[in-house]
């Protein structure tokens, strides 16, 4: 699906995100209130405790799962709007994701798996970007190869690359170093911030490693569902910093 | 452990159901055939039971050991023996009887029943003891003179004949009107197991049945004090050369024992379709334990890491299986119930009649159902059971998708190819066996075929479901390729399944081909006569009245009947064809010697006397049913067999068999007359005799070819059972695989894919297997068939047709079968959750 043309600065917004999961007693208020809007062709950090709400931002920001009230919105389009279908083509043609692990169809080459989103659509892959989008994730060599055949950190970069190949509004990802000793982080992390920097893409990550945030333009706090924080062109000590007075 | 495993099997509860389900069809079909057997042969021995209640002993014409329709007595005693035998001491009632073919015509003048249970024309008892007929009060009473008769109360009911109505009854000298003076029960049945029944006084029985002065037997009360067999002894004395005397309890076991022998055949058949439904149950059963336990391979290495040992895990399994193989086996035997109904049901709408009455549960129904399910689903866990006890405790703490090593494919070539050979060599040996384990040895061989077959199979599973998938469109169609080829023995093992019933069934449809063509062959090259006479009843052939009413007719040149019986050559049975010499002008046996020449002499076809080896000139010791042994000249060959390998002369042999009904008359037209004058002008005379089918050429051709198509869509029918069990197989895997991809699945979904998109893919997935085992069936049925067929060469089978339409049909309808067995876990994939999906452990 294409979106309306009127770019704005802002990729995708929350506005007054609340998520209650459960009913009765066992009531859980994962968002309680979030409003933020990403800035285009910005690299933003989603940090915070374990529990607090990072993946259920992601997810409802993501269309993958519904807000209790409140509004998101991609590219300007209302996601509340949208029907299953309408979803699930707005995931296949306006949002990237990189999980934490199981990114790959496993009987899919690597090229297969960057393509995979395309092939869904029934289009075929802008050749030059492609080329560009596999030089940048340093996989030329490697894209006959099936996931089994690759590292972690190889089958997270394929899994980047997938997500920038059809040039989403944006991308979001889910811990996506977290699975990965700390070189393959270092390599993903600045492959994403060079997507950003170089190809203009809007990357989303939650995380909960300073040094992952480090490479960031800006990073958000949550805890119990709620922003408390924010902090701009972040360095892991920083981070570190803010995640001490936060924490304390 | 126990307690574990019931735990197990309701975990896997929804698995196992379909599981179940395979297993409960094959044993309901076993169960199925023993109910329905059983319950023919009690109600048939209460019904013999009553019919000879009242006899001690009876006289009849001594009787063919071979040669006879069982039920009917050939031969006549003198009506002057009855009063020798009324004197004899020891007799309290003595009666003579007649019995004959006798045919009721219904209202639209059409033959009642003549397909099934016989149609019995016979003479009133008086004397109760010696008859289970009665009239009850208001149902009229026994016919008293000529014109009179009694039908029985079931056949009245059901063709609305009333006290004084008319009836037309067919019988050997054409068809009469009759006043029905009375309606009988039988004993306290209305019918006897589907037969009609017409009972006229002692002088229009032997007037109707040619039987003048004489009875076919006479039957006897013995006087009190007096046992059956002493009372035997006695009329032995009396009884004249070329008589027997029987007891009530002997033709009692007679009667049965005919229709015993008849459905021995079909028992044998219905337990043949329910083993290849068990035996594709076993591939499904295997399959889903070999999937659950590689599923559940953290679950048994905690059991291990917790100190269970290895031979406690094949127990768990073992024991999971017993249960659910306990559970399907009791609910499969309850359903046999069921199927035995629809068996009964089928077996009537058939035209043949099986008498009303409760079903027969025997004991051995119950054992036999509960063994083959038990010792089915056991055996087929048992491999699965054994690899569950090699998980090592340390894959508890590892991923859980063990990487499925690449298990050498050399060692599954060498030993898939030999069983199959193992297989074929049986298979050609059992088709060239002149004797009784035929059958045995035939489907042994087509078993070990099936099983090496299943052994290449995941060999093939790569490069045919590459090359299936390949026309698939876009990523779902690649999506479904790959599926199917990254576990081959899963998909193999599946594909297999579904191969049996495709196998059969493309056999079944290349067989009946090749007979259709074999047929259409023969009867195009040796049959110039016009018309062809032959009768609807299954007991009684043409009247020798027609022959000798067409041969009156001015329009029909020459009219010539073919009579086919028995005899025995080194004690085994063989079908004889009995000719006129002039029937060379109608029919051509295309033999050597002209048939006017063989006076005493045989002919023998042309492969069977090679075969036997035997050359023209021998003289070989024949039986025949009424004479006995008599030494026979071989004085020629001939090709056709259509009457069987043996033909003798109507002059020379006519009077060694019992009766004279034909099986077949063929008529010539007189020069100038066209077929349809001829047809025209034969009409009078078949109006008297309903049961009587007339044909051309074209009519017998077509005939052929429907009653094979018949017997294709029978056949098709039941291994219809086969194919349900192999697709549930199908969507059993299916369903099983998509749990095991639920975060695969649910990543598709994540970056784009739709819903329609995932059925989609789960559905070609589901194709592909399907027509990957529909080809390995018809390759398998095409082999099959050409060995049947080839082997069968000698029998009058001479042309191997391919039935390409057929066998493509079979293609596309197991891609059919594909997608509906697709249809369950296709929506139960599209349905998931996308994000507890990504996040499934
Ligand atoms: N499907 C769910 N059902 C019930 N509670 C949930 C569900 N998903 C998340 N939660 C709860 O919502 C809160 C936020 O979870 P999550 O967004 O996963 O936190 P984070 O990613 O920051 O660790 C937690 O208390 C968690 O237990
Ligand atoms: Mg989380």
């Amino acid at each position: 699906m294409t979106l309306a043309p009127p770019r704005t600065d802002v990729a995708a917004s929350i506005l007054d995100g609340v998520k209650v999961y459960g009913a009765g007693d066992a009531t859980v208020r994962a968002l309680d209130g979030v409003t933020f809007e990403f800035p285009r062709g910005q690299f933003t950090a989603i940090m915070g405790p374990s529990g607090s709400g990072k993946s259920t931002m992601l997810h409802t920001l993501a269309g993958l799962d519904t807000l209790t009230s409140g509004r998101v919105e991609i590219g300007g389009v209302d996601l509340g709007s949208l029907n299953d279908r309408e979803l699930t083509m707005l995931r296949r043609d306006n949002v990237g994701f990189v999980f934490q692990a199981f990114n790959l169809v496993p009987t899919l080459t690597a090229r297969e798996n960057i393509v995979l989103p395309l092939s869904i659509a029934g289009t075929k892959p802008d050749e030059q970007w492609l080329q560009q989008v596999v030089k940048t994730v340093g996989l030329a060599d490697r894209l006959s190869h099936r996931p089994s055949e690759l590292s972690g950190g190889q089958q997270q970069r394929v899994a980047a690359a997938r997500a920038l190949v059809s040039q989403p509004e944006i991308i979001f990802a889910d811990e996506p170093s977290g699975n990965l000793d700390s070189r393959s982080g270092a390599e993903l992390l600045g492959f994403m911030r060079r997507a950003v920097k170089g190809l203009g893409q809007t990357i989303v990550m939650v995380t909960h490693d300073p040094v992952a945030a480090g490479y960031a333009d800006g990073v958000v706090f949550l805890a119990d569902g709620r922003i408390v924080d924010g902090l701009d062109d972040p360095t892991p000590e920083s981070v570190l910093e803010r995640m001490k007075t936060l924490g304390g | 452990m126990l307690r574990t495993a019931l735990k197990g099997v309701i975990a896997h509860k929804v698995r196992l159901g379909l599981t179940s389900l395979a297993i409960v069809l094959g044993v309901a079909f076993v169960a199925g055939t023993f109910v329905f057997t059983d319950t023919i042969n009690a109600r048939f021995t209460t019904l013999f039971d009553d019919v000879y209640a009242g006899i001690d002993a009876s006289i009849r014409p001594e009787q063919p050991e071979f040669g006879s329709a069982p039920g009917t007595i050939q031969g006549s005693l003198p009506e002057a023996l009855l009063e020798a035998v009324a004197s004899t001491e020891g007799v309290q009632a003595a009666a003579g009887s007649v019995g004959g073919f006798a045919q009721i015509i219904d209202a639209a003048g059409e033959p009642v029943g003549g397909q099934g249970p016989p149609t019995i024309g016979g003479s009133w008892i008086d004397e109760p003891a010696l008859s289970a007929l009665r009239i009850t009060d208001g149902n009229g009473r026994a016919p008293s003179g000529a014109g009179e008769v009694v039908i029985d109360v079931g056949t009245a009911e059901a063709e609305g004949f009333e006290l004084g109505d008319d009836v037309r009854i067919q019988t050997a000298l054409g068809t009469e009107t009759f006043e029905v003076v009375g309606l009988a029960n039988f004993g306290t049945e209305s019918n006897l197991a589907g037969a009609t029944m017409s009972i006229f006084t002692i002088d229009e029985a032997q007037r109707l049945f040619g039987l003048e002065d004489s009875f076919t037997s006479i039957d006897v009360v013995a006087a009190d004090g007096v046992s059956a067999e002493e009372l035997v002894e006695r009329l032995t004395a009396v009884a004249p050369q070329d008589t027997e005397v029987v007891t009530g309890d002997q033709q009692t076991q007679e009667q049965l024992d005919g229709f015993t022998e008849g459905l021995g055949f079909l028992t044998t058949a219905l337990l043949a379709f329910a083993g290849v439904a068990v035996l594709v149950g076993a591939y499904v059963i295997q399959n889903t334990f070999r999937i659950v336990v590689a599923q559940r391979t953290r679950e048994l290495a905690l059991l291990r890491a917790v100190g269970a040992t290895a031979r406690q895990v094949t127990t768990l399994v073992a024991l999971e299986a017993a249960i659910v193989g306990f559970v399907s086996s009791a609910i499969g035997v309850v359903s046999g119930i069921g199927v035995a109904a629809g068996i009964k049901a089928a077996m009537n709408a058939g035209g043949f009649g099986v008498p009303d009455g409760p079903l027969t549960v025997e004991p051995r129904t119950i054992i036999a159902g509960m063994t083959v399910g038990m010792v089915v689903t056991m055996a087929s866990a048992l491999l699965p059971a054994r690899k569950a006890s090699r998980v090592p405790p340390v894959a508890a703490m590892t991923e859980t998708q063990a990487p499925t090593s690449p298990r050498s494919l050399r060692k599954r070539t060498i030993s898939g190819v030999a069983v199959t050979a193992l297989g074929a060599a049986l298979l050609v040996t059992g088709l060239t066996l002149e004797n009784g384990a035929t059958a045995a040895v035939v489907g042994a061989g087509s078993f070990t075929v099936f099983v090496g077959i299943s052994i290449l199979a995941p060999v093939f599973a790569i490069p045919i479901g590459r090359l299936l998938g390949r026309p698939l469109p876009g990523i779902t169609g690649e999506l479904a390729r790959e599926n199917t080829v990254r576990q081959p023995r899963r998909t193999a093992s599946t594909a297999a399944a579904l191969m049996i019933g495709i196998a059969l069934v493309s056999f079944v449809s290349i067989f009946a081909a090749s007979i259709r063509a074999s047929v259409t062959d023969t009867l195009e090259q040796s049959f110039p006569a016009d018309l062809a006479f032959s009768s609807t009843n299954f007991l009684e052939g043409v009247s020798p009245t027609v022959e000798s009413e067409l041969e009156g007719l001015e329009e029909i040149a020459t009219v010539s009947a073919v009579r086919t019986d028995f005899i025995r050559i080194d004690g085994q049975e063989l079908n004889v064809g009995i000719v006129a010499a002039d029937v060379e002008r109608m029919y051509d046996l295309r033999p050597t010697t002209e048939i006017a020449e063989i006076g005493e002499g045989m002919l023998i076809q042309r492969d069977v006397l090679a075969e036997r080896g035997w050359t023209v000139g021998d003289v070989i010791d024949v039986e025949y049913p009424a004479v006995g042994l008599m030494p026979t000249t071989i004085v020629g060959t001939f090709e056709d067999q259509t009457f069987g390998n043996y033909i003798v002369g109507t002059e020379a042999h006519g009077d060694d068999f019992f009766g004279d009904a034909a099986t077949i008359v063929f008529a010539r037209l007189a020069d100038g007359v066209s077929l349809d004058e001829g047809i025209e002008a034969t009409q009078p005379v078949l109006a008297a005799f309903p049961n009587i089918d007339m044909n051309t050429k074209a009519d017998q051709i077509a005939e052929a070819e429907a009653q094979v198509n018949q017997m294709v869509a029978l056949f098709s029918g039941l291994l219809g059972l086969a194919v349900i069990i192999a697709v549930l197989g199908i969507a059993n895997t299916l369903a099983l695989s998509i749990v095991e991809r639920t975060r695969e699945i649910g990543l598709l979904r994540a970056v784009g894919m739709s819903r329609r998109q995932v059925r989609r893919m789960i559905r070609a997935e589901a194709v592909i297997v399907a027509i990957f085992g529909a080809i390995l069936g018809v390759g398998v049925g095409i082999g099959l068939g050409w060995a049947t067929v080839s082997s069968l060469a000698d029998d009058g089978l001479s042309s191997f047709a391919l039935p390409a339409g057929q066998l493509g049909l079979w293609l596309a309808l197991a891609a059919l079968a594909g997608v509906i067995a697709a249809a369950g876990p296709a929506r139960k994939a599209a349905k998931m959750n996308v994000l507890s999906a990504i996040s499934y452990e």
